[in-house]
């Protein structure tokens, strides 16, 4: 037995786009007779010389943008889909969860489903029956076991779904995004039990774009960008390559917008800067940051506000801001023309460490669509701290100080 | 130690029934849960697969034997059409069935990889249960007639496994046929209701082929299921063996049914990509 459980050998994926799917028979009876081409077809490489080897008992996490070629990977090491060139070898009995509870039919019973489900996931009636109960108990639907599926709530058929899944037994696991079902109480459980998983020395390849999951489970990574491999290591190393180079368009302080004319709201300038209006990408931690706005206006939106969020390298969320935090909503009183807002995090907010803002543009009463203007995730930035000894070590989420005092007066209860 | 290769350049497909093997508890849930959803919330269940072949065989008597008067030796006529019928039923049902199998498994062969080939496959087993239903009938239909089966009844399994086949053969094909081409969900509706007038169900196969010419009688016996229509009531009900055209009827049986493997084996490779 080989230390490699999963050897990837320069696979490509090629899909043609066009009139190609599942065609009718005129089609194909009428490109027997033309020679011209049927043209309209378009090639598309979803994946390009993708290379990695798996040792055994190793966690692997791909990370990446949607339309990076994730899932096609995951479809292919699967054997749902072939790839159109290159070698795959995997060593050890493969299951892969790319959905939970595929195959559940709604007329059948849950005692029924849990059969189904499982032996479609590759188990033996055998060994379904042999861990009956404790799927049952892992699901928590126990009363309702003979109740046909359909009258399930759609979280109790999460549940049972990720019960006979959670159950599988294989060497080699790979599971695409499925913990993004189900409640927060549950997910953290299958959390618990994908890690115990790991724990128990099996091979896994995990996809997710919960970046602290696939920190929390795996140990390595593997970046994918269009359809190749840009980065691969240590997971630490993958996500902050992931993070700073993929998550937003433009690294630094600064970013300019095309004017778009079909826009009547729209973001023309965004940038940082400090107290002294100059424009930075490193803050300390005692400065204010100021994001500042050109937008212009040539048609009054009802109901326009705007959304702001920061998030830290682990794509917790720190900030959360409308423009309804202070009312009344500065959107809907703008002037029309060209305008410059400027929004401020108070000095001593946010902790050393790297920054994400994104920014958004709706309106609930708008006429031509909820969205009027998404910048997107389009600045980053650098928090550090040079005044305290703590300084850059602080590992709070915050970057807040304490004041310890003595005080003369006792405190009587 | 299982070991899985994913080769892009392999350009021959090994049928790979070992593998298949490995997933025959796949293919026996499945075909649990055709059965079980077929039945489930009908009010009558099981009932059903007894009401309808019940049914045609009272139209079949009126039509056939009372009106055009039919001659089908010494053999009864409910007995005999109930042979045919049981056949054909067991390989139209089976047919459409596996024919739509795949589209139908859509969901699921997007999300999961198995032998593809057990899906239509399972629509056999399912099929077998209706089937036995209407064996019922036959042997019910013997006592009140007080005519025994026929010594051949031992040969009766191997008829059997003949209608399987043939049904596969075409089913197999069709389902690979109907993920290229959704036209075949139209093709097969009509194939069963036409199928049904060039096969010996509820007339002996003499009445036409008598008065065929010979290249037309080669065409009559190209039907899958003519042959197997043959010796089950050979089987059963005895009388003359079935004739030379009836082996023509299996070699196509053979020929459909192996072709069909290979067809959906090399088809089976982009079902996820174009389904």
């Amino acid at each position: 037995m080989s230390d490699i459980a999963v050897r990837v050998d320069n696979i490509s994926k090629k899909y043609t786009i066009g009139n190609t799917s599942s065609g009718s028979l005129k089609e194909t009876i009428a490109g027997l007779f033309s020679k011209t081409q049927q043209g309209k077809t378009e090639e598309f490489w979803a994946l390009e010389d993708i290379s990695f080897d798996v040792k055994r008992g190793e966690a692997i996490g791909i990370v990446g943008k949607n339309g990076a070629g994730k899932s096609t990977l995951l479809k292919v090491l699967s054997r749902i889909t072939e790839p159109t060139t290159g070698r795959i070898e995997i060593d050890g009995r493969i299951s892969s969860l790319l959905e939970v509870g595929t195959g559940f039919h709604q007329e059948l019973t849950g005692r029924e489903n849990v059969f189904l489900n499982g032996t479609i996931l590759g188990m033996k009636r055998a060994e379904v029956r042999a861990k009956f109960d404790e799927i049952v108990e892992f699901s928590g639907i126990g009363k309702f076991l003979d109740t046909p599926v359909k009258r399930y709530s759609s979280g109790m058929k999460v549940r049972l779904a990720f019960a006979v899944a959670a159950h599988l037994e294989p060497e080699i696991l790979i599971i695409d995004e499925v913990l993004a079902v189900g409640d927060a109480e549950f997910q953290k459980k299958c959390l618990g039990k994908m890690e115990d998983v790991t724990g128990q020395g099996r091979t896994v390849l995990f996809v997710s774009h919960n970046m602290s999951a696939v920190k929390q489970l795996c140990s390595k990574g593997i970046l994918l960008r269009q359809g190749r491999i840009v980065d691969k290591g240590g997971i630490n190393k993958v996500i902050d390559t992931y993070l700073s180079s993929d998550q937003q368009e433009n690294k630094g302080g600064i970013v300019h917008f095309e004017p778009d004319a079909s826009k009547n709201f729209q973001v023309l300038k965004a940038q940082l800067v400090d107290d002294r209006s100059i424009q930075r990408y490193t803050f300390e931690c005692e400065e204010e940051v100021t994001l500042a706005l050109q937008c212009k206006l040539t048609d009054k939106i009802p109901g326009l506000y705007g959304y702001l969020t920061v998030k830290d390298k682990s794509d917790n969320l720190l900030i959360e801001s409308d423009t309804f935090d202070y009312l009344p909503n500065l959107l809907e009183s703008l002037p029309t023309g060209i305008s410059n807002i400027h929004i401020k995090i108070p000095s001593r907010t946010l902790a050393p460490g790297q920054y994400y803002i994104y920014l958004n543009f709706s309106s609930q009463q708008n006429t031509a669509g909820f969205h009027v203007d998404s910048p997107g995730n389009i600045l980053s930035f650098d928090v550090i701290d040079t005044y305290t000894m703590r300084g850059n070590n602080r590992r709070s989420f915050l970057g807040t100080t304490l004041k310890w005092e003595t005080v003369d007066a006792e405190i009587t209860l | 130690m299982s070991k899985v290769v994913i080769d892009a350049n392999k350009n021959w497909y090994s049928l790979d029934i070992k593998e298949l093997f490995g997933y025959k508890d796949l293919f026996y849930t499945l075909a649990y849960r055709d059965f079980k959803v077929k039945y489930a919330q009908t009010f009558l269940g099981l009932i059903w697969a007894f009401i309808q072949p019940a049914l045609t065989l009272l139209v079949f008597g009126m039509l056939f034997n009372k009106g055009l008067q039919v001659d089908t030796g010494d053999v009864p006529y409910l007995l005999f059409a109930s042979c045919g019928l049981a056949a054909w039923t067991y390989f139209s049902s089976v047919m459409g069935e596996a024919g739509n199998s795949i589209i139908g498994a859509q969901n699921m062969v997007q999300k999961i990889y198995f032998p593809r080939l057990v899906i239509p496959l399972s629509k056999a087993l399912v099929g077998l249960i209706d089937f036995g239903v209407t064996l019922l009938i036959i042997f019910a239909l013997m006592i009140a007639y007080q005519y025994p089966p026929s010594p051949n009844i031992v040969f009766f399994p191997f008829f059997i496994l003949a209608a399987m086949l043939s049904a596969l053969g075409v089913g197999v094909w069709l389902s690979a046929l109907t993920i290229r081409y959704r036209d075949f969900q139209q093709i097969v509706p009509f194939l069963i209701r036409f199928g049904m007038f060039v096969t010996p169900v509820a007339y002996p196969a003499e009445v036409v082929v008598n008065r065929l010419p010979e290249w037309a009688t080669l065409l009559y016996y190209m039907n899958p299921i003519a042959g197997v229509i043959e010796g089950f009531r050979w089987s059963l009900l005895g009388g003359n063996p079935p004739n030379v055209y009836s082996y023509i009827s299996f070699i196509v049986v053979i020929l459909l049914f192996v072709s069909s493997l290979f067809y959906f084996k090399k088809v089976e490779r982009t079902i996820a990509d174009i389904v």
